[in-house]
């Protein structure tokens, strides 16, 4: 007969909580149906998975063991070392109801083949010659139960279902575009409007040239603003980013222009990583990073919080089992305009470039703060689009980026980082430069 | 340090297992294996982290069919019956026509308490080689212990308990971050550790060096990420499938004619040395470039089943939960007859680049990047005055046919870790110093 899993927790706790000041243990149980597509050849996979983890010690030592299976109270704990455990209390999570779609079946193999088939038709209509070269589609539910010495009893249940698609075009040699997605439930992603970015990717780098050097207004779609985000997120993060904020605000006290509003909200309703409690079972909450251009406070995890620093945000992320819980962004994003399309500032735009999507990661300099962002898109002139640009660096330094955001539309969309994930709408932008990549100008 | 053996898996029922396996695989050139992991990894954290010592432990098993051009895996935590049963019932296409009983499988838990001293040793053996060197500088370093067992049963073949112990570091500085992979830990690793992080706290001011042609010696441990990233990636199945039929590779003069490179898991270092593959076949020694020319790709069995030319031995799995690809293990570059001072005199003004911080090569364009840390100016046939961050950039062929000189004397490297297609795996290499004339520096 198989224990429920409150009571193994609980057995294991009351074993560790026999011997050390703190204590806790986490179980993580998993299944995800993941396909790879390449052409013609493919790879259909069911994961089933279950793995638990303790955390014990006290002020002055501790250890962390992570093993798959059950909850063991007899597991053959490591000796603790020299590093101290803390661990928080529990705190009244406000209501919280679970999103509906959470039991949804996985995508069928079947399904999911058609998924891919479709989209590489449709990608071949949009563009003749052009092909998924490789797609990856990843559907799964999981369900997490968190107990502690602190009275921390917490359940969290998830759903996620990603993709990632690489695509050719007809000229051989080419350079191939890539493409992320993220949607809570896999039936969600659609193949022909993903199949027309494709193919505009694929067209626009076929054919796309970069100005030398130029300047404007520039429009950035999502995921160009997702790639800088992300890149800059560490910023925010942690006791340290009042400092690091500090070094970007002007003599206003801004850090940014009235447009830009920053927030980190791990119970974002309609959010993929939506849950009532983080890795820790403290209460997520919606956290105003940036308001309108002000600082206001950075992510801090309930070990960082003090009264000089902020309030603490909620945002201890696990992934895993495997994972010590670590503070970070679940859904960080730029807040949107509801009431302006994004189509409007691209008609609305005299003279500029419209960039819809990068080329490549971005670099990033410390000091002084400046990015390079390989972008491609549209030069755009009286509203239209006017050639296409690729093989180009946006750049500029970061409190011009941010200093430089005339208006946000209200296309919000959220792509996977390394670390949650990051929401943008298309902004309007000035101050940013366009430079021609050096390993483009040999073409 | 050789990983002890592990009853778990070398007391598997095998026949009992390859009877279930051929239920499933009921068309004639079907293939149908089980492959079992178990795995540990103990890490000492920073200092200045939350927590104390890590440990991982997990077990599991991956059911795989493949049948012409589709594969299907199921994988589950925990290596039992259940487990098993459950895996080989998901992969099958059809129910078998006889049932033949389950096999047994012993009692599989992990009893030994997890004990790494050397690694809980290794910060203050790396203490005290830095006062050697008169310096203290500040970092924080994160030491592991990995060690896994594998072994597959398929209904053809079925391998013994393949064994892996290593060790991998991450040193963090405030002028940059680096890592690496040791076979052993202790006063050695810790002086040649020591030794990096003075270089790369001398250099750290340095101004990069001018974008131009320039010629080049890198060391043992650089030579050793060329060889990973232009041979190994260039000539990997799945890399030469995206031109084409990967056979079509084999007589292709792809570098300078002294180039004589081979793969070989059977000469790796003890401690990760293997006899068979992720998919159980015996390992080969595998000439990639006979005098310059592409001899034998690397393939692992699905590839191999394609194609007469193609040996299978070189499959590769990251964990369980991903299919095998191919991959390298071990690179071997045959030492040439020049000594370092006849290299570095033929390179006088160009630059020698000690250790690689990581590589890429675009599988599409062939376009290879290597990024190092920092250099030395070469004078009067010694490294000279440290150069900051450079990149060597060029496509793969053109770098290859610049080697112009090989060392004579090999040193044995951890090229580091591999991440292609999302598989995380440890490679490793014994090369000599190379020359290169001629080749792209950029900042």
């Amino acid at each position: 007969m198989t224990t429920p899993v409150g009571e193994r927790l609980a057995e294991v706790l009351e074993r560790l909580a026999g011997r050390w000041d703190a204590a806790e243990v986490f179980h993580k149980t998993g299944r995800s149906r993941s396909v790879r597509y390449a052409g013609g050849a493919s790879c259909s996979a069911f994961h089933q998975e279950e793995g638990w983890a303790a955390r014990a010690g006290d002020g002055r030592r501790s250890f962390f063991y992570a093993a798959t299976g059950a909850p063991r109270p007899d597991a053959p704990w490591p000796d603790a070392d020299g590093r101290g455990l803390r661990l928080p209390p529990a705190r009244l999570v406000p209501e919280w109801t679970p999103p509906l779609d959470l039991d949804a079946s996985l995508l069928g193999e079947n399904e999911a083949q058609a998924f891919f088939e479709g989209l590489d038709r449709e990608l071949a209509r949009e563009l003749p010659g052009a092909r998924l070269a490789r797609g990856e589609l990843d559907d799964g539910s999981s369900e997490a139960h968190l107990a502690s010495s602190r009275e921390v009893a917490a359940r969290v249940r998830r759903r996620a279902a990603t993709l990632y698609l690489e695509a050719v075009g007809p000229v051989r040699g080419g350079r191939a575009v890539t493409l992320r997605a993220v949607e809570r439930e896999a039936r969600r992603f659609q193949p022909l409007a993903l199949a027309r970015r494709l193919a505009d990717r694929l067209a626009i780098g076929e054919r796309g040239t970069a100005p030398a050097r130029d300047r404007g207004e520039f429009l950035l779609a999502p995921p160009v603003v997702v790639s800088l985000l992300d890149a800059l997120s560490p910023l925010w993060i942690g006791p340290g980013a009042v400092e690091r904020i500090g070094q970007l605000v002007d003599r206003r006290g801004r850090v940014g222009s009235p447009a830009l509003t920053l927030v980190d909200d791990g119970r974002l309703p309609g959010g993929v990583l939506s849950a009532p409690v983080d890795g820790e079972g403290q209460p997520t909450r919606e956290v105003v990073l940036v308001q309108e251009g002000l600082f206001r406070q950075p992510l801090l995890a309930w070990w960082q919080a003090t009264p000089s620093t902020g309030r603490a945000s909620g945002c201890a992320a696990r992934p895993g089992w495997r994972d010590l819980p670590s503070p970070g962004p679940t859904h960080f994003y730029l807040r949107p305009d509801p009431a302006l399309r994004a189509a409007a500032l691209v008609e609305g735009l005299s003279r500029g470039y419209y960039l819809l999507d990068v080329e490549g990661a971005p670099r990033l300099e410390e000091a002084p703060r400046r990015f390079a962002l390989p972008v491609c898109g549209f030069a755009i002139d009286g509203g239209r689009p006017t050639g296409s640009v690729s093989g180009a660096w946006l750049v500029g330094t970061v409190t011009a980026f941010l200093n430089g955001i005339l208006t946000a539309a209200r296309d919000l969309t959220f792509l996977p980082s390394r670390s949650g994930l990051v929401g943008a709408p298309t902004l309007l932008v000035k101050g940013l430069e366009l430079r021609r990549r050096r390993d483009r100008s040999r073409d | 340090m050789a990983a002890a053996a592990d009853p778990a898996l070398s007391e598997l029922d095998h026949a009992g297992i390859a009877r279930s396996l051929s239920q499933i695989a009921d068309h004639r050139r079907d293939l149908a294996d089980a492959f079992f992991e178990r795995l540990e990894v103990i890490e000492l954290p920073p200092e200045d982290q939350h927590g104390g010592i890590r440990v991982r432990r997990e077990s599991g098993v991956a059911v795989r069919l493949v049948r012409r051009e589709r594969t299907w895996l199921a994988t589950r935590d925990g290596i039992s019956r259940e487990t098993f049963s459950g895996a080989v019932r998901r992969v099958a296409r059809a129910l078998p026509r006889t049932a033949y009983p389950e096999p047994l499988f012993p009692e599989e838990t992990w009893t030994e308490a997890p004990e790494a001293p050397e690694v809980l040793e290794f910060p203050a053996a790396l203490t005290r080689a830095l006062r050697a060197h008169h310096v203290k500088l500040s970092y924080r370093l994160t030491v592991r212990r990995h060690r896994r067992w594998v072994r597959v049963i398929g209904t053809q073949l079925a391998s013994g308990v393949e064994r892996e112990s290593f060790y991998s570091f991450e040193a963090e500085t405030p002028w940059g971050r680096g890592g690496g992979l040791l076979t052993e830990l202790g006063e050695r690793a810790a002086e040649s550790l020591a030794g990096n992080l003075v270089h790369a706290w001398r250099a750290r001011e340095a101004a990069p060096p001018e974008p131009r042609q320039s010629t080049v010696v890198l060391a043992p441990a650089a030579t050793a990420v060329l060889l990973h990233e232009a041979v190994a990636h260039a000539l990997e199945t799945d890399t030469l499938e995206l031109g084409g039929h990967p056979e079509a590779a084999i007589g292709v003069e792809l570098g300078a004619a002294c180039l004589d490179v081979f793969d070989d898991p059977a000469t790796a270092p003890e401690g990760v040395r293997r006899k068979a593959d992720d998919e159980g076949h015996p390992v080969v020694r595998r000439c990639l470039l006979r005098g310059g020319k592409v001899e034998q790709p690397l393939a692992d069995g699905v590839w191999a089943r394609r194609s007469e030319m193609l040996r299978a031995g070189a499959g590769r799995r990251a964990h369980r939960h991903l299919p095998p690809a191919p991959r390298s293990t071990h690179l071997e570059l045959m030492g040439g007859k020049a000594a370092r001072e006849e290299l570095m005199a033929a390179a006088e003004g160009g630059l020698f680049l000690p250790e690689a911080e990581r590589g890429r090569l675009d599988p599409r364009t062939g376009e290879l990047e290597l990024r190092f840390a920092y250099g030395f100016r070469i004078r009067n046939q010694a490294p000279g005055v440290p150069v900051g961050p450079a990149t060597l950039r060029g496509h793969v062929s053109d770098v290859l046919k610049a080697v112009a000189g090989v060392a004579g004397d090999a040193a044995c490297a951890g090229a580091g870790w591999c991440a292609k297609g999302g598989l995380k795996l440890p490679v490793w290499a014994t090369a000599p110093d190379v020359l290169l004339a001629a080749v792209r520096i950029e900042p």
